[in-house]
């Protein structure tokens, strides 16, 4: 067996044990593969392992540009580019001050700025996934930032390449990226459809050819001067599709990332000199002092000014706190800006530890702070009151007399405008409640009344009329939506929506007047179909062209509201 | 020093050519593998010579072949294996002394030495594992009867190949004696790996990935972990042996197999398979790019004429031997002629042996370029008859029907036929279980969630764990098959994908969320598409109007909803104790 397969066997073999450990207790993988690559470290030469760990680093860059949808991009981007921006700005900048006042010469310590100011999609997006598949605000919201944040990486990582920061390299680089790029957008998926047309249904060849790709924009890169980086991301939107249209390929694509993807961070660990063991006390305090600077400004003072930063561009106190909390590690590209620097010896090992081992900490205590996020927002707010909130709420809202005996909406999503329908067609007056700064345009101008705040906060409710309200209807499918709902004890009537039947019944105990439970209804009409079917003789051509008929006659009822593309799951 | 560091041109060469080559196959109908074997040689140093041999694409296939085994063995169901285990042993002892005489036989006519003769005879007794096992993997045989006696005896030819490589790397073995301590160890040393192996199959893997299983990304480096665990032990055995004196090694296919055979056992593994598959794929097609590389032209064909001669004859004569020992253990005679048809070629081992023997000095370059040639020619001729092996069946079948016995071994496996699949479970599908479980003799669940298929099985449900957007788990659901299909999933591609499986008189009922989707699963021919949320949202707007209008019918109304939501939960309790049936 050769040298390197007998170091990237024993890579694995340490990481088996550190995943598990880490699946215990729900905490994300990235850190603890980093972990076990510190360990690793002291048996295998990782030196060995860096050319595979190279290929990890181009499949995670390349699979994030196929991914990379340019139609949709446009109208979620406007939202928080401002906020993603200004938090690198400001956040880098703190990151390149306490380097410097570490004694760190400001051309590494702007690596610390790069290392704080970026959030991992990795971490982030796997913890917010349940609030990415209920399109909550803050998951859509953190998925932009961090969007954003990736794209910028890269750019550096461009500018990078070029080994002396004088003028010139730097535009040859940038010139030599931009023509990758722009061959990669004049290809536009006319590669992937003449791979698929050649590879004729046969996933093997699918993926080999992908990667063949993915091979030759990279040796371009190599050629050019630029980083791999660069040529994986062009490869990728060159190739860019939706991996539900050949699913063969995406499942093959992410099984060879995350096994190349493994090796990357087990090697990114296995490089980190470990204080104490391999390293004096005087040089280790230092360093672990470094560390401890880092993950303060990742981990405290990034989610402070980005929710501060949200606040400002108009998103209310919760969602802001709960998408920061989202955010408050060290991104994966900052490992891969690092790795690079390193090996162009632009990086000391010392300041390339400190990094490493910030990242393998901010990334296990972000999931605890997601863990406990709406907690660490209530103890927050006690303490602050969040100042112009109210002011906001109100410059926002339009509630134009103090309604009474009124039916108070929370969401606007399709269900929430049904509802709306319905009060207008009755002549009810009704009040709406929603804090998605992407509806307040569709709300403002559909809606006579509503208030634009989050419907955990008592204020909202107030500026709702609530004491004076008959009925209050929430369509939020959210867990401590509904609970706080029912804790404000109000007067009015409470309906109440969940996915959960059990959970149905503890809102219809507590007090709900009615519970929507969709997927019990959904069973209910499966069993009725079924049954006639089976027992009424019901041909299933019958039952076809019956529900073709129903889609149409629901569609005619609400076409006029829009084209029928809306989520209802709000 | 690391500054160094830059992606190496040869991998990237040899992707491109594979790639080429491959879609050249594809579009002419050719088996990959060929494609893959000529890219090397156009690639190597034979024609072009602008890649070589370098550490990392010797590493990437090993551990194509390593990852090849893996995936075998997560294949193996212990319990289809056992019985066919005596019948394996009958075969392949004889098949391997015989195919070596012949060998020897016609290596001697050609006019090589006696020693020359004896170590070619040793190293074409091998069938190629990398051919047979992609082949079958490809062709979706490698649990079929026949794969089995094929991976049987391929398997008990690695323990041989083992052996043989390990005297020849001791230099000239000093008497018989020696060759038999080797042999004994390597053996002893070969039922540990496995009776380790089975044991955690039984006690310790069953609660370590009870806990991943929801977790894919976990799940799948912790198997890889495992593997390379096996991969390690095998190829390392020497290091724990060497403090008790005794030398011996273990190849790192066999520590692979072995590692997948015990995650077979475990009822989580067939998602693994679509996982390990792509990995497979891309570094097994490095390692037929690789097989050519090592030698010159000249070397290569020095014997050229010879080794065309000798695999025209050795390929007929496998057939014959294999066809006779297979026979005569009284499997049926499509079993016997197709697990004969697939074994025809000299193996890559053949090429290590041979490279094992050159540097221990029994043999010249020359002869080594004879047996890689012979190899090449032989995998890449065996191929087409593998591609064409029931096309051929049926040709021969007529001639060779007087050698047909009354076939002893049947396969006893449950196939699906006019059942019930449920893709999910979830408040929608779990309603209609008990209607289906009165209709239908078989209902069968699939479910990515551990806990659910627990509480299933527990309630006395067929289930399957896995993801139906994987090929493997819809074809083991056998949906083609199926009379009526329920899925629970509100992604449009999964639900697509499943009405195009199915078959067209299929019952097909489908969740969607939005109204646009629920027209192309119609078009797609869905019966019907249920869409909860806007159940829901049209209901409420209903019972909005009606609380302010008919307070008593409104209370009715939802008094009925709330009798519903509670018989559901009620319901819910009784799959997890299990008492649905009754």
């Amino acid at each position: 067996m050769s040298e390197l397969l007998t170091t990237i066997s024993l890579m694995f073999i340490i990481t088996g044990p550190f995943l598990l450990i880490g699946n215990r207790f729900d905490l994300p993988t990235v850190p603890f593969l980093i972990i076990a690559g510190i360990v690793a470290g002291f048996v295998i030469d990782e030196n060995l392992a860096l050319e595979l760990a190279r290929y990890g680093i181009a499949l995670l860059v390349f699979m994030f540009g196929i991914r990379i949808d340019l139609t949709n991009a446009r109208p979620i981007l406007r939202d928080s580019e401002v906020a993603a921006i200004g938090q690198i700005l400001v956040v880098g900048g703190l990151g390149i001050g306490v380097g410097i006042l570490f004694g760190i010469p400001l051309a590494e310590a702007v690596y610390l700025g790069i290392a704080v100011a970026f959030s991992s999609t990795i971490v982030g997006t796997a913890l917010l996934q349940t609030e990415i598949r209920q399109e909550l605000v803050r998951g859509r919201l953190a998925e932009t930032i961090h969007f954003i944040q990736d794209l910028v990486a890269i750019v550096i990582l461009l500018v990078l390449g070029a080994e002396t920061l004088t003028a010139d390299p730097i535009a040859t680089q940038l010139g030599y990226g931009v023509v990758l790029f722009a061959l990669a957008f004049l290809l536009d998926r006319y590669l992937l459809d003449v791979v698929g047309r050649l590879a004729d249904d046969s996933d093997e060849l699918m993926i080999i050819g992908i990667i063949s790709l993915l091979v030759l924009f990279v040796a371009a890169a190599t050629l050019a001067g630029v980083s791999i980086v660069v040529g994986a991301f062009a490869a990728g939107l060159a190739i860019r599709y939706n991996p539900v249209e050949h699913p063969g390929l995406f499942n093959g694509l992410v099984s060879i990332r995350d096994f190349f993807l493994a090796i990357f961070f087990v090697t990114v660990g296995a490089l980190v000199v470990v204080p104490f063991v391999e390293l004096g006390v005087a040089a280790s305090v230092e360093k672990l002092l470094l560390v401890v600077g880092l993950v303060i400004l990742t981990a405290v003072i990034k989610p402070v000014v980005t929710t501060a930063i949200l606040i400002k561009s108009g998103y209310e106190a919760r969602t802001s706190t709960l998408t920061s909390l989202s955010s408050d590690q060290i991104s994966e590209f900052a490992l891969i800006i690092a790795i690079e620097a390193l090996l162009l010896e632009m990086l000391t090992q010392n300041v390339f530890d400190a990094i490493i081992l910030a990242a393998a900490v901010t990334m296990i205590t972000s999931s605890l702070t997601q863990q406990y996020n709406e907690r660490i927002y209530r103890a927050v707010s006690s303490w602050i009151t969040f100042e112009g909130t109210h002011a906001k709420i109100d410059e926002r809202s339009s509630v134009p007399e103090r309604p009474t005996e009124h039916v108070i909406i929370v969401g606007y999503g399709r269900k929430g405008q049904l509802l709306v329908d319905a009060c207008e067609n009755s002549d009810l007056p009704y009040v709406v409640i929603d804090n998605d700064p992407a509806r307040l345009d569709s709300i403002s101008s559909a809606c006579d009344a509503y208030v634009f705040g989050d419907a955990m906060e008592m204020y909202t409710w107030d500026k709702a009329n609530v004491e004076a309200a008959t009925l209050v209807v929430s369509t939020v499918n959210s867990t401590p939506v509904s609970n706080r709902l029912l804790s404000f004890d109000f007067e009015a009537d409470l309906i109440l929506h969940t996915d959960d039947a059990a959970e149905g019944v503890t809102f219809f105990e507590r007090g709900a007047l009615y519970v929507s439970v969709s997927d019990v209804l959904a069973g209910e009409e499966l069993a009725q179909q079924l049954r006639r079917l089976f027992d009424d003789g019901l041909s299933p051509e019958q039952l076809r062209e019956e529900r073709i008929a129903e889609l149409n006659t629901y569609v005619a009822v609400v076409k006029d509201r829009d084209s029928g593309i809306v989520d209802v799951s709000q | 020093m690391v500054l160094e560091v830059q992606l190496t041109t040869d991998l990237a060469i040899i992707l491109l050519g594979a790639t080429v080559l491959g879609f050249l196959a594809k579009q002419t109908g050719q088996p990959t593998i060929v494609a893959y074997i000529i890219a090397g040689v156009i690639l190597g140093p034979a024609v072009l010579g602008i890649v070589g041999v370098t550490e990392l694409t010797d590493a990437l296939s090993e551990l194509g072949l390593a990852f090849l085994l893996f995936l075998l063995g997560i294949k193996m169901q212990l319990e289809d294996v056992r019985h066919i285990l005596v019948p394996i042993i009958k075969i392949s002892i004889p098949q391997m002394a015989a195919v070596a005489l012949a060998g020897m036989g016609i290596s001697v006519v050609l006019g090589f030495t006696l020693l020359e003769s004896v170590l070619i005879g040793l190293a074409v007794m091998y069938s190629s594992t990398a051919v047979v096992v992609k082949m079958l993997n490809d062709k979706d045989e490698a649990t079929s009867l026949h794969g089995k006696i094929d991976v049987g005896v391929l398997l008990v030819q690695d323990i041989v190949v083992v052996i043989l490589l390990a005297v020849l790397a001791a230099g000239r073995p000093d008497d018989i004696a020696e060759i038999a301590t080797t042999l004994a160890i390597v053996l002893v040393l070969a039922a540990l790996v496995t009776v380790a192996a089975i044991g955690a199959s039984q006690y310790v893997l069953p609660h370590v990935f009870r806990r991943i299983a929801d977790n894919t990304e976990v799940f799948f480096l912790i198997a890889l972990s495992w593997a390379f665990l096996f991969v390690f032990i095998s190829d390392e055995i020497n290091l724990f042996l060497a403090p008790f004196g005794i030398e011996a090694y273990l190849s790192i296919e066999m520590g692979a197999f072995l590692a997948g055979l015990a995650i077979a056992q475990l009822p989580y593994s067939k998602e693994l398979r679509d996982r390990v598959n792509p990995l497979t794929d891309l570094f097994v097609m490095i390692f037929f790019v690789t097989v050519a590389l090592t030698l010159e032209r000249n070397e290569l064909l020095f014997y050229w004429q010879e080794a065309l001669l000798a695999a025209a004859v050795l390929m007929p004569v496998k057939f014959v031997i294999f066809f006779s020992l297979i026979n005569w253990q009284r499997f049926s005679l499509e079993t016997t002629f197709l697990g004969s048809i697939n074994m025809i070629q000299i193996s890559e081992f053949g090429i290590i042996v041979g490279v094992a023997a050159q540097q221990g000095g029994f043999i010249g370059t020359e002869v080594l370029g004879f047996l890689t040639l012979l190899a090449l020619v032989t995998m890449g001729v065996s191929v087409y008859f593998i591609e064409f092996n029931h096309r051929l069946f049926e040709r021969v079948e007529p001639v060779l029907s007087r050698w047909a016995v009354d076939g002893e071994f049947q396969e006893s496996k449950k196939t699906y036929r006019d059942h019930a699949v449920v893709i999910g479970l979830d408040e929608v599908s779990n309603t209609a279980l008990p209607i289906l479980t009165d209709r239908y003799e078989d209902v069968l669940v699939v479910d990515r969630t551990v806990d659910h298929i627990e509480q299933l099985e527990a309630a006395g449900y067929d289930t399957l764990y896995g993801d139906v957007q994987n090929t493997t788990i819809r074809k083991d659901a056998a949906i083609k098959a199926a009379d009526f299909v329920l899925s629970s999933s509100v992604q449009t591609e999964i639900n697509k994908a499943v009405l195009r499986e199915a078959a067209d008189d299929a019952t097909v009922f489908v969740e969607a969320r939005r109204i646009d989707d629920a027209r192309e699963l119609y078009d797609e021919g869905a019966n019907s598409v249920l869409m909860g949320p806007h159940l829901a949202a049209v209901r409420l707007e209903r019972y909005l109007e009606m609380y302010f209008e008919d307070r008593t019918k409104f209370q009715h109304l939802i008094e009925g909803d709330k009798e519903m939501i509670e018989l559901k939960v009620d319901h819910s309790t009784a799959i997890v104790e299990g008492d649905l049936d009754e």
